[in-house]
C-alpha cells in the first residue's frame, strides 16, 4: 500500500513568517521574530481573535440547537425513512458554497419580502427600520446556514447507536420524558455533539467568505484578515505570522474537543 | 477484471472530455476572428480602459492580436503579478505602482526611437516622481479622485460641494446621513483625510496618519458604505447623494442620470483642499514575449486619435495636447479632462510605501473597520 | 410520547424549511425578469440565454470541468490508497495526515498551499496548482469513505482467501477491490462535487486569465448582481445535485462516514 500522504505534511512547512517580501526588493531578509511583536503591539489583532471565537461559538451553539430536534428524529424514525431524510440533510450541502450564501443575500436584501415584513412589524412599534444584511446577524445566518449539515450528521450517527432498551427501562422507573433525555439520551450524545461541534467551530474560526458577502465593513474576522495580507497588502510575513496564529487556535480548540469526545464513554 | 476495465472506461472518458474541452476552448480564445494570429501581445489593464475600436484599428495596423486581462486595484495587479502571473508584454498601471515595479526591477527600458509620438505627451505629465526620465513609462490616463454629488440635493440642503469637509464634517455629514459613500481603498481615504487636515497626501508621519484615523472614525457613522464600484450606480438613480470617487466614474454617472432622464443632475468637483491624481502609465515587463510589438502599440496610443477615444468614451483625464482636436467639445471644457495650472498644482499623486509603513498604514486601517 | 414525538417533528420540519427554502428562492428568482432582482418581476429564459453567450462563463465552466475531473481522477487513486492504508496500518499518524485537510479551515490550506507552491516548488500558479490543491484536500474525503466502508467490512474475507493460497495482490484485485467499489465511486463523484464548487483553496491557488467556476460567480456577487448569477447557481445546483445522488446511490454509509 502506498503512502501517498506525504503530500500533506509539505504544505505545513511553507508556513513560516520569514522576513521576505515578494516583490520588494528585499534589505533584510531572514528570520526574526518583528512580525509577531507587531501581533501583540496592539490590542486590535487579538480583539479581531476574539471576535472570531465569539461568532464560532455562537454558530455552533445555534446549530445544535437547530440540528438536535432534527438528528433525534431521524434517529428515531423507521430505517427505511432515514436514509432518505439524511439525503434531504445532505442535498443542499451539495449546492455550491458561494450560491448559498448568495442565496442569503436576496432573502436578507433591503429590498426583500422578509425585510418589509420585519421593518413593518418594528414600525408598528415606532422602532426604526434596521438592515439585516451587512451586519453580524447576516453573518451568523450564513455561518450557520453553511455549517448545519456538519452537526447534524454526526450527531445523528451518534445518536442512533443509542439502545431504545435504556429508555424502556427508565420509563418503567418512572421517569418522565425530560428526565429521559436529560439524563439518558443527552450524556451518550455528547461524543456526537463534540465531533459536531468540532466539524463547525474551526471552520467557522477561518472562514472569510461570508463575512466578505454578507457582512459589514466592521464584520470582519481573523480569515478576512489573512486573505487581506496575502493579496493586499502584500505583506506575505506578518499573513504568515497571523496563519500560524490560527493554526495554533485550531490546533488548541481541535485537542480540547477531541479530549472531551473521548471522556465520554455511553453506559 | 471488470473493475479495472471501468476504471480505464473513466480514464479515457475523462480523457476524451478533456481533450474536446480543450479543443473548443482554444476556438473560444480567438478575438472573434477567424484567422488565429501567430503574434499576441499580451496587456495588463484596468477593466474598460480601453476602446474596442482602438484595439481593432491596432489590430489590424499591426497583423497581430491583442489579448486583455484585467485588475480592478493595483494592489490586486500587484499581487497577481507576485504570485507568479507572467508572460504580460504591456501593463497600465498608476504611479505608485509602476514605482513599486521600477525598484522590483521587472520592467524594461523603453527604446525612444520606437515613439516619435511621445512628443504629443503635455510636459506636466512627464517627469514624475517615479521615473523622472520617463525611462520606463510613458503617461497613459488619468482619473481624479474627487467629490461626486447631486447637485439638486446640495442646493437644497444648502450644502458646499467644493471641500472634503462634507464628508468629513459632522455639521454637515448629519444632513445627508446614510447617504454618502467613500472609498474602500485605504490609501485614497486617507489621502482626502489628510489633505482636508491640511498636510500633504503623502505624508508619513505617523502621529498625521493618527490624526486622519480619529477623523475617519468620527465621521464613519455617518457613511452608508465604504464603496469602490456600486456607488456609481446608486448616485445615478438617486439613492446617494455625495460620493467619494474616481472622476471617469463620475462622468459615467452622469451620462447615466442624463440618460434615464432622472430630475436631478450628477456633478463632480476638485474640492479646494486638494485631491489625489492617479496617473496611469503604460510600462513594458521584462517577462513579455513581444517588445516589439510592445513599442508599437505605446506609440500607437500616444497618437492623439487613439488617446482621445478613451476619454470621449469614460471621460478620463488626457495628458496629450494632441489629442485636443479629437476631444468632444464639452469634454475639453472640463476642468477635471484637462486642468488648467491652477487645478493642477493642488493635485498629488500618491508614492508607495515601503514594507514597515505599509504594515502600519494596513493596521490603521483595520482600526478604522472595526471601530 | 406523542406529544414530544409531535414537537419534533415541527422543529424538524422548520429546520429542513430553513435549509430548503433559500435555495429553492435563488431557482425561482433565475426566472425573474427584473435586472435589480429585488421583487418578483415576471417570467424570463433571458438570464439563461445571456449565459450562454458570456464568453468568461463559459471558459470558466470549462475550466472548472477540467480541473474537476483531473482532480478528482487523482484524488480518488491516491484517497483509495489511503483509505486501505489507513484501515490495514492502525498507525495514529496516517489518519491525521490524510484527514487534517478535510476539518482545517480552508484559509490555512490554501495560504500553505499558495506558499509551498511559490517558495518551495517554484510553481507558476495556473491550472495544475490548481488541480494539485483540489486533489489535496479531496484525498481527505476519498479516503474517509473508504474507510468506512472496509471498516464495515467482515475481515474473515481476507483471512480465507490467504488461506486458499491467494497471492496479496490476487486478495487485492478480485477481492478488496470490488468490495469497496462502491466507496471508490462515491468518492470519485464526492471528490467531484468539491472541486466544482470549492472557492476559498482555488481563490489562493490561481494564476491570472484563467477564469474559474467559483470566482466567477464571486467577482459577480462583489460587482453587480443580477438574476445571471441565479442562473448559473441554479444550473450548478442541477449539477452537484444529480452527482451526490448518483454517489448516494452506490454508497449510502458514505453519509455518515464523517467519523474521525
Amino acid at each position: 500500500m502506498v503512502f501517498t500522504s506525504f503530500r500533506l505534511p509539505g504544505e505545513f512547512g511553507g508556513l513560516a513568517p520569514i522576513n521576505i517580501l515578494p516583490g520588494e526588493v528585499a534589505g533584510d531578509s531572514g528570520l526574526t521574530t518583528e512580525t509577531y511583536q507587531f501581533f501583540f503591539s496592539d490590542f486590535i489583532y487579538i480583539e479581531i481573535f476574539l471576535k472570531s471565537f465569539a461568532v464560532a461559538t455562537f454558530t455552533t451553539l445555534i446549530c445544535i440547537a437547530m440540528a438536535y430536534p432534527l438528528a433525534l428524529l431521524i434517529a428515531r424514525s423507521r430505517k427505511k425513512f432515514r436514509n432518505l431524510m439524511i439525503m434531504l440533510v445532505v442535498l443542499p450541502f451539495a449546492s455550491n458554497f458561494l450560491v448559498r450564501i448568495y442565496a442569503w443575500m436576496i432573502i436578507l436584501g433591503p429590498e426583500s419580502g422578509l425585510s418589509h415584513f420585519i421593518n413593518g412589524i418594528l414600525a408598528f412599534f415606532g422602532i426604526a427600520p434596521v438592515t439585516l444584511l451587512f451586519s453580524p446577524f447576516a453573518v451568523l445566518i450564513g455561518m450557520v446556514y453553511v455549517h448545519l449539515p456538519f452537526m447534524i450528521l454526526p450527531l445523528y450517527t451518534n445518536l442512533e447507536k443509542h439502545d431504545p432498551i435504556l429508555l424502556d427501562a427508565a420509563q418503567d422507573l418512572g421517569a418522565n420524558s425530560w428526565q429521559r433525555f436529560w439524563y439518558i439520551t443527552w450524556p451518550q450524545s455528547l461524543p456526537g455533539i463534540f465531533s459536531g461541534s468540532a466539524l463547525v467551530f474551526i471552520p467557522v474560526l477561518g472562514m472569510f467568505a461570508i463575512p466578505d458577502i454578507l457582512g459589514g465593513t466592521g464584520d470582519i474576522m481573523i480569515g478576512n484578515l489573512i486573505k487581506d495580507q496575502f493579496l493586499g497588502t502584500r505583506d506575505w510575513p506578518f499573513g504568515s505570522t497571523l496563519s500560524i496564529m490560527l493554526t495554533l487556535a485550531v490546533l488548541g480548540t481541535a485537542g480540547l474537543f477531541s479530549r472531551f469526545a473521548r471522556t465520554r464513554n455511553p453506559v | 477484471m471488470i473493475d479495472l476495465l471501468q476504471r480505464l472506461a473513466r480514464l479515457s472518458l475523462a480523457l476524451l472530455i478533456t481533450i474536446s474541452v480543450i479543443g473548443c476552448a482554444q476556438q473560444d480564445n480567438s478575438t472573434g476572428s477567424n484567422k488565429t494570429p501567430t503574434r499576441i501581445l499580451q496587456v495588463f489593464n484596468w477593466n474598460n480602459y480601453i476602446a474596442p475600436e482602438t484595439i481593432q484599428r491596432f489590430e489590424a495596423s499591426c497583423d497581430c492580436g491583442v489579448k486583455q486581462d484585467y485588475f480592478s486595484d493595483n494592489e490586486e495587479m500587484l499581487a497577481k503579478l507576485a504570485a507568479g502571473a507572467s508572460g504580460y508584454d504591456l501593463i497600465v498601471p498608476t504611479g505608485n505602482a509602476m514605482d513599486t515595479l521600477i525598484r522590483q526591477g521587472v520592467l524594461i527600458p523603453l527604446d525612444k526611437t520606437l515613439l516619435p509620438n511621445l512628443k504629443n505627451i503635455h510636459p506636466a505629465y512627464l517627469k514624475t516622481i517615479f521615473d523622472p526620465a520617463n525611462q520606463y513609462s510613458v503617461p497613459y490616463a488619468y482619473t481624479l479622485t474627487l467629490l461626486g454629488f447631486n447637485s439638486n440635493k446640495m442646493r437644497e440642503l444648502g450644502l458646499p460641494t467644493d471641500t472634503w469637509a462634507i464628508i468629513f464634517e459632522p455639521e454637515y455629514l448629519q444632513k445627508i446621513k446614510g447617504r454618502v459613500t467613500v472609498l474602500d481603498s485605504p490609501r485614497e481615504l486617507m489621502s482626502a483625510a489628510l489633505l482636508y487636515l491640511g498636510y500633504s497626501a503623502n505624508d508619513q508621519d505617523e502621529t498625521h496618519w493618527n490624526q486622519a484615523k480619529e477623523l475617519i472614525i468620527r465621521a464613519k457613522p455617518y457613511w452608508a458604505a465604504f464603496s469602490n464600484t456600486s456607488y456609481i450606480r446608486e448616485i445615478a438613480i438617486g439613492d446617494l447623494w455625495v460620493v467619494h470617487g474616481y472622476s471617469n466614474d463620475l462622468f459615467q454617472a452622469a451620462l447615466d442620470a442624463k440618460k434615464t432622464g432622472r430630475n436631478f443632475a450628477i456633478d463632480y468637483a476638485i474640492p479646494k483642499q486638494g485631491a489625489v491624481m492617479s496617473l496611469d502609465s503604460m510600462v513594458l515587463h521584462k517577462n513579455g514575449k513581444h517588445t516589439g510589438i510592445a513599442h508599437q502599440f505605446v506609440n500607437f496610443m500616444l497618437d492623439g486619435r487613439n488617446s482621445a477615444e478613451l476619454t470621449n468614451l469614460i471621460g478620463s483625464g488626457n495628458p496629450n495636447i494632441d489629442a485636443k482636436p479629437f476631444i468632444q467639445p464639452e469634454l475639453l471644457q472640463n476642468k477635471v479632462i484637462f486642468p488648467d495650472e491652477d487645478t493642477l498644482s493642488r493635485l498629488e499623486m500618491i508614492t508607495d510605501l515601503n514594507h514597515k509603513q505599509r504594515r502600519i498604514f494596513s493596521r490603521i486601517w483595520t482600526e478604522i473597520k472595526l471601530r | 410520547m406523542l406529544h414530544r414525538q409531535t414537537a419534533l417533528w415541527i422543529v424538524s420540519i422548520l429546520v429542513y424549511a430553513f435549509l430548503y427554502i433559500p435555495l429553492i428562492i435563488v431557482v425561482v428568482f433565475s426566472f425573474n425578469d427584473s435586472k435589480l432582482n429585488a421583487e418578483w418581476a415576471g417570467f424570463t429564459l433571458h438570464w439563461y440565454k445571456a449565459l450562454l453567450n458570456n464568453h468568461e462563463m463559459l471558459l470558466a465552466a470549462r475550466n472548472s470541468l477540467i480541473i474537476a475531473i483531473s482532480a478528482s481522477f487523482l484524488a480518488t487513486t491516491l484517497g483509495t490508497m489511503a483509505g486501505l492504508a489507513i484501515h490495514r496500518y492502525k498507525l495514529k499518524v496516517l489518519p491525521i495526515l490524510a484527514f487534517t485537510p478535510v476539518a482545517m479551515p480552508e484559509v490555512l490550506l490554501g495560504v500553505s498551499l499558495l506558499l509551498f507552491f511559490l517558495q518551495v516548488l517554484n510553481l507558476t500558479l495556473g491550472m495544475l496548482s490548481i488541480i494539485i490543491a483540489h486533489t489535496t484536500f479531496c484525498i481527505g474525503f476519498v479516503a474517509i469513505i473508504v474507510r468506512a466502508r472496509l471498516q464495515g467490512m467482515d475481515e474473515s474475507i481476507f483471512e480465507a482467501a490467504r488461506d486458499l493460497g491467494a497471492t496479496p495482490w490476487q486478495t487485492f484485485h478480485q477481492i478488496t477491490l470490488p468490495l469497496i467499489r462502491p466507496a471508490i465511486i462515491a468518492g470519485a463523484l464526492m471528490s467531484f462535487t468539491l472541486s466544482i464548487d470549492d472557492f476559498v483553496i482555488t481563490f489562493f491557488t490561481k494564476g491570472v486569465g484563467e477564469p474559474i467556476l467559483p470566482i466567477q460567480i464571486y467577482t459577480m456577487i462583489k460587482v453587480a448582481v443580477t438574476p445571471e448569477v441565479n442562473a448559473i447557481s441554479t444550473l450548478l445546483m442541477l449539477l452537484t445535485l444529480t452527482l451526490i445522488i448518483i454517489a448516494t446511490r452506490f454508497d449510502t454509509s458514505m453519509l455518515r462516514g464523517e467519523s474521525k
